[in-house]
């Protein structure tokens, strides 16, 4: 099986061949995997070298490598293919969710609006203060879900914009 | 006294708790609903309900713990910080109910918590202060203030700290939103919306002295902090000594703080805290009658323990040293590792404690309440743990720092440690150049340095393995039958 593992800015290519060897971007590496802790933490060894990998959170997904924190997208090839080629980056749509729940103070948008990226898009009140809500990307918002005024539990969509 | 009550929660609670341990004390503490299985509830030799998650209904409610206190036995109570550790009221509460409070009396908390009468003391002791008003409740009122003093300027709650409540303004466009925001903050944090408008000193440095006080009247400073490095206003890092202070400036900075605290006959801990230029002039801001945050790090380079020497001075004993016998060995830092998204905005974000691993070794030290398992609530302030690191010097306590966050894991909620890891290999930092605009001016980096490739090749081996044994742990658990799907699809529509 093969897969296109994207780590912040960077690609790397991983297959698992059925008799449990890894390649890494096509060359055949020695790495010895254990789960030390299931579904959290592995240790890999690499061609001598001791690294430590924790994941961290599933949704976007992030990584911890050696003390360094990453976010990474896993894509395997049969998705890569039907999706056509290349990851699209930046495109599409994008759903600004309450981090955490809380009190939704304010929307600061309508649908239709064209906003900015990093333009406030909705305040929450949550941990004792009020959290300002941006844009991640500039386009357009193509719907409100939720009203001002009401509580919202974590992980509630607020404002989906469909970016440019 | 031999039995108290600890009245708050989190890593503050564990800490006295172990305090009082540690003197051989008896530590009760009390939990919210949602703090039923927290650290300090198991620490503790007694735990007792105290009612719903939101503060109000918990932690804040005043009756309820006083009650709490006598049913259990206890003889004094310990605020911690936050929550009622400043409201004179609950000191006085429990005095009345023949409670040893353990920080300074209600008839102190009051002369010092509201700001601009803590201004006025500060000012007939003879020590400097950054021009502002008094409490206004009118915006026009405040706006012709903040244009006679000209701008930027800050906003203010005159009833309490900890930054929340507080606005920069920098031109008289913004003034009206930041007031509307500010007098919002002020009452839900303070119940009361009254603000103060103060001319903001740009590039200034956060200091503070910590001062102790005994009831016979002594008052001593035990060394500055620098926190200038924030995000909203609330701290992220702090350190002693403050780079950028020397000998005879420290000795200013202690005298100006003691003036302050035997004005008000200040007894147990208190912090002074003051802007500094870059020239060297400081101005007064307020004096935080309790417990700070960032404690240790003035613990570990005087080595004396603040919180048992608390619990003496509240059970009469007098100071046992005099200024002349404080000693200050080397540098510390704090990092707080609070449950926030450094790379969204510092958003705190609550959720499910999947692993932790807390650093250790030479100098370091940990005071966390974390534990994996642990739901992070979201009606509390977000701080997970604090990393502090003692060393010879700055350098060797940066370098301590550095190899203490790398070893820290945290997994299952986002958390400052990127930023902080960040921080303590960045030049500026390094250099002890910075000040409150430094997270701003600082972060995100332009650009995420790439991992080497042999940790690219691991992390994304690690990274496939993950969403394989999820992706199989889902098929092997048939959770979705057809009624989940017909709801989720109804939800769709």
């Amino acid at each position: 099986m093969r897969y296109e593992v994207t780590l912040d800015e960077r690609l790397v290519r991983v297959e698992l061949t059925p008799d449990g060897r890894f390649t890494i971007d096509d060359r055949a590496v020695a790495a010895e995997v254990r789960e030390i802790v299931r579904g959290w933490l592995w240790s890999v060894t690499l061609d001598g070298e001791s690294h430590e990998v924790t994941l961290l959170g599933h949704d976007p997904m992030r990584v911890d490598v050696n003390g360094t924190e990453v976010r990474v997208a896993v894509v395997d090839e049969r998705a890569a293919r039907a999706r056509g080629g290349a990851p699209r980056a930046g495109s599409g749509r994008v759903e600004i969710r309450a981090p955490m729940p809380g009190l939704l103070k304010a929307i600061h948008v309508k649908e239709g609006d064209a906003v900015a990226k990093d333009a406030p898009l909705a305040t929450l009140e949550a941990m004792k203060m009020e959290n300002e809500l941006r844009a991640p990307a500039a386009g357009r918002v193509t719907k409100i879900g939720a009203s001002a005024g009401t509580k919202v539990e974590g992980g509630s969509v607020l404002v989906v914009i469909a970016s440019e | 006294m031999t039995s108290v009550l600890v009245a708050n929660r989190g890593e503050i609670a564990l800490r006295i708790i172990r305090a009082c341990h540690d003197l051989g004390m008896r530590a009760v503490a009390v939990y919210s609903d949602v703090d039923r299985d927290a650290l300090h509830v198991r620490a503790a030799d007694a735990a007792y309900p105290i009612g719903r998650a939101a503060p109000k209904e918990s932690y804040l409610n005043a009756a309820r713990l006083i009650e709490v206190a006598k049913r259990a036995g206890c003889d004094a109570v310990h605020p911690g910080y936050g929550f009622l550790a400043e409201n004179a009221d609950f000191a006085q509460a429990v005095a009345a109910a023949d409670l040893v409070f353990i920080g300074p009396p209600a008839t102190v908390q009051r002369l010092l918590g509201e700001k601009t009468a803590a201004r006025r003391v500060a000012s007939e002791a003879g020590v400097p202060l950054a021009e502002g008003t008094e409490p206004l409740r009118d915006v026009a009122a405040a706006r012709a203030a903040a244009k006679r003093m000209g701008y930027p300027v800050l906003l203010k709650p005159a009833a309490g700290g900890g930054g929340k409540g507080m606005r920069a303004v920098a031109d008289e466009s913004e003034f009206a939103a930041a007031w509307r925001g500010a007098t919002g903050e002020a009452m839900t944090a303070f119940g009361a919306p009254a603000l103060y408008v103060e001319r903001l000193v740009p590039h200034a440095r956060h200091i503070e002295m910590q001062i102790l006080g005994d009831a016979r009247g002594e008052v001593v400073w035990l060394g500055e902090r620098d926190c200038s490095i924030q995000r909203r206003h609330q701290k992220l890092v702090e350190e002693s000594p403050a780079p950028t202070v020397d000998d005879e400036l420290r000795g200013r900075l202690g005298v100006a703080a003691v003036k302050v605290a035997k004005a008000v006959r200040y007894t147990n801990a208190g912090t002074v805290e003051f802007l500094v230029d870059g020239d060297g002039r400081f101005y007064f801001l307020e004096v935080n009658t309790r417990l700070q945050v960032e404690h240790p790090v003035t613990e570990m380079v005087t080595g004396l323990d603040l919180v048992t020497l608390q619990l003496r001075i509240a059970g009469g004993e007098p100071l046992p040293f005099a200024q002349g016998d404080i000693v200050r060995r080397g540098a510390a830092i704090e990092c707080r590792v609070t449950a926030e998204d450094s790379f969204g905005g510092f958003l705190p974000a609550g959720g499910i404690v999947a692993l932790v691993r807390e650093p250790a070794g030479p100098g370091v030290r940990v005071d966390s309440a974390l534990f994996a398992g642990m739901t992070v609530p979201s009606e509390y302030d977000p701080l997970l743990a604090k990393v502090i690191a003692h060393g010879r010097d700055r350098a060797e306590a940066v370098a301590r720092m550095r190899r203490a966050l790398d070893e820290m894991r945290v997994a299952g909620v986002p958390t400052a440690l990127p930023f902080l890891r960040y921080a303590m290999g960045e030049p500026d930092f390094l250099a002890g150049q910075y000040d409150t605009d430094y997270v701003p001016t600082h972060w995100p980096p332009a650009e995420r340095g790439d991992l080497p490739d042999g940790a690219a090749a691991a992390g994304a081996l690690a990274a496939v393995l993950a969403v394989r044994s999820r992706t199989e742990r889902r098929a092997a658990t048939p959770t979705d039958t057809a009624w989940a799907r017909a709801a989720r699809e109804d939800g769709l529509r």
